[in-house]
């Protein structure tokens, strides 16, 4: 019978590749698809929720080295220093105050120290109403000029809050002008972003937009 | 009658079983079995294997305090036993009088992405595979069509000129669409407005993802691996607990700071003030200041119907 000759045929066949089936699961022999690429730890700094500068009553609160807001360790009580400007009008920045860059206003419109700063006692502000405020203060003193800003602020739409919602919980701490702005250069400093998101296999980003120019109507 | 002996041939059982179809037959069983066995290795693979005790679990709405103490210890102990962390399990209740609302200021928005990590850091998401609540897209001035967005910016420096930062995540919705598919419904809005899941009940259909109109919701494709010393101890339950592999999870507002007093974790890193956040219940918390006073706000998406509780506005 034709049919009694071929089952040992069958059942080799089918021993064998039943052998070959198990071979190949035990011994994972086409392992898993590609592997994952790895992804480095997000650098801790990311994760800072520190302002991006210290107020001068961070400094105080700190108890920090304050010499650098002593004035009259260089400068004289009762003379205003002298202010000069290039033959654009410009404002020289004596070589002592290096660090300061005028960047305030655009045009070169601020271009006064006194704009801000007491003539009279340096180590003080005084707005254009004439009030003397302290560097503490000096969220009054941006209020003088930037009124809406001020507004938006003093409810709590502008600028950074940190702590609770519900003040009942707990306090929420505002942050004042100068924990984000430069007094000298207040357009917020740019920086470089945190890493984007990742591919499973570490490949290119299928994002076909990245390329493209910003429509012109 | 004799007894029969045993080589009798007509009764002789095995008569049929030569040595060759014995040692044929034993191969190929010994070969099945050990097929059998070898397919179901990535079972014995399976490391987070569902306990009794949570297979057993009641639905999140249906346990009593007393119950619900029992999962809080049992999900403390899994996760110290995994993660070597004894975290701080709780089960926060949504406060009266509260309703969370989310506004972002487009205008101040600089897509640097802090938010993104620090809500991954607080929330103890994936870290590979990578899963992410917000996604910053990187828009093209001049108009509000996602598809010119762009996730993968990769400058220097941020911001560019040309372009302005869209962070998305989940919107809260007034009328969920998620929560309208879920079949089990594992996935449910609260009082306050935040829509949670829970994470044992969820079967991993997948539908609610489907659902969003806002890409807002992940699946947990793999087990999720979080490095035990970036862990967050502090978890809620309907929060930023551990997941397993084969659940939904999304941003839920980070209920375990925010249904506590304190700010979402996106807001508090946040460098420019862009994120505002707060109880639109209470008309002199800022986000109401912002919603009454602020000239432009948009919701994603308006002309879907979710009636997203996240807005963005605009410094005019």
């Amino acid at each position: 019978m034709q049919a009694s000759n071929r089952t040992p045929m069958v059942l080799t066949i089918l021993v064998v590749a039943f052998a070959g089936l198990t071979a190949a699961f035990l011994s994972d022999s086409w392992g898993y698809p590609a592997p994952r690429a790895t992804i480095p730890p997000v650098d801790r700094a990311i994760l800072d929720t520190a302002t991006v500068r210290r107020s001068y009553a961070d400094l105080v609160r700190a108890k920090e080295d304050l010499s650098d807001f002593d004035c009259y360790a260089c400068h004289e009580k009762g003379h205003p220093p002298p202010l000069r400007y290039d033959d654009n009008q410009k404002l020289i920045v004596p070589t002592e105050h290096a660090d300061v860059v005028m960047g305030h206003g655009s045009h070169g419109r601020n271009n006064n120290c006194f704009n801000c700063h007491n003539e009279n006692n340096l180590t003080t502000l005084q707005p254009r109403d004439g009030r003397e405020l302290k560097l503490e203060e000096s969220t009054q003193l941006c209020g003088s000029c930037h009124g809406p800003t001020y507004r938006d602020w003093d409810s709590g739409a502008h600028g950074r809050i940190n702590g609770y919602w519900n003040t009942k919980l707990g306090p929420a701490v505002k942050k004042d002008c100068v924990n984000c702005h430069n007094p000298h250069s207040p357009r917020f400093p740019g920086r470089k972003p945190a890493p984007g998101p990742h591919t499973l296999h570490g490949g290119d980003q299928t994002d076909t937009h990245a390329s493209e120019s910003p429509p012109t109507h | 009658m004799p007894a029969p002996t045993l080589h009798e041939p007509q009764s002789a059982p095995d008569a049929g079983m030569s040595r060759r179809s014995f040692l044929r037959t034993s191969a190929v069983l010994a070969t099945g079995l050990a097929a059998v066995a070898a397919s179901l290795k990535p079972l014995f693979e399976m490391e987070d294997f569902t306990s009794a005790e949570q297979f057993m679990q009641k639905y999140y709405k249906e346990l009593t305090p007393e119950e619900m103490a029992k999962v809080l210890q049992r999900i403390e102990r899994e996760v110290e036993k995994q993660y070597g962390v004894r975290p701080h399990v709780r089960d926060l209740k949504p406060m009266d009088g509260v309703e969370f609302v989310y506004a972002l200021n487009l205008t101040r928005c600089i897509g640097c992405r802090k938010c993104v990590h620090a809500c991954v850091a607080e929330n103890n998401q994936s870290r590979n595979p990578e899963i992410q609540y917000i996604r910053v897209l990187k828009m093209p001035h001049g108009t509000f069509d996602l598809e010119k967005g762009d996730h993968n910016y990769d400058t220097a420096q941020v911001p560019e000129k040309g372009f302005f930062y869209m962070p998305v995540q989940c919107q809260q919705c007034h009328n969920p669409p998620c929560v309208k598919v879920c079949p089990v419904n594992a996935t449910w809005q609260e009082k306050d407005g935040i829509t949670v899941i829970d994470y044992d009940w969820c079967i991993g259909c997948r539908y609610c993802e489907a659902a969003c109109p806002y890409w807002a919701r992940r699946f947990n494709f793999t087990k999720p691996s979080i490095p035990a010393d970036r862990l967050n101890p502090e978890m809620a339950y309907l929060g930023n607990r551990p997941r397993k592999q084969g659940v939904m999870e999304k941003c839920h507002f980070c209920v375990q700071r925010t249904r506590a007093g304190r700010y979402p974790a996106c807001l508090e890193v946040c460098p420019t003030g862009a994120r505002k956040f707060g109880n639109i219940l209470d008309p002199n918390s800022e986000i109401s200041q912002i919603l009454r006073t602020k000239r432009v706000f948009m919701q994603l998406k308006e002309d879907v119907g979710t009636n997203p509780r996240f807005f963005y506005y605009f410094d005019v």
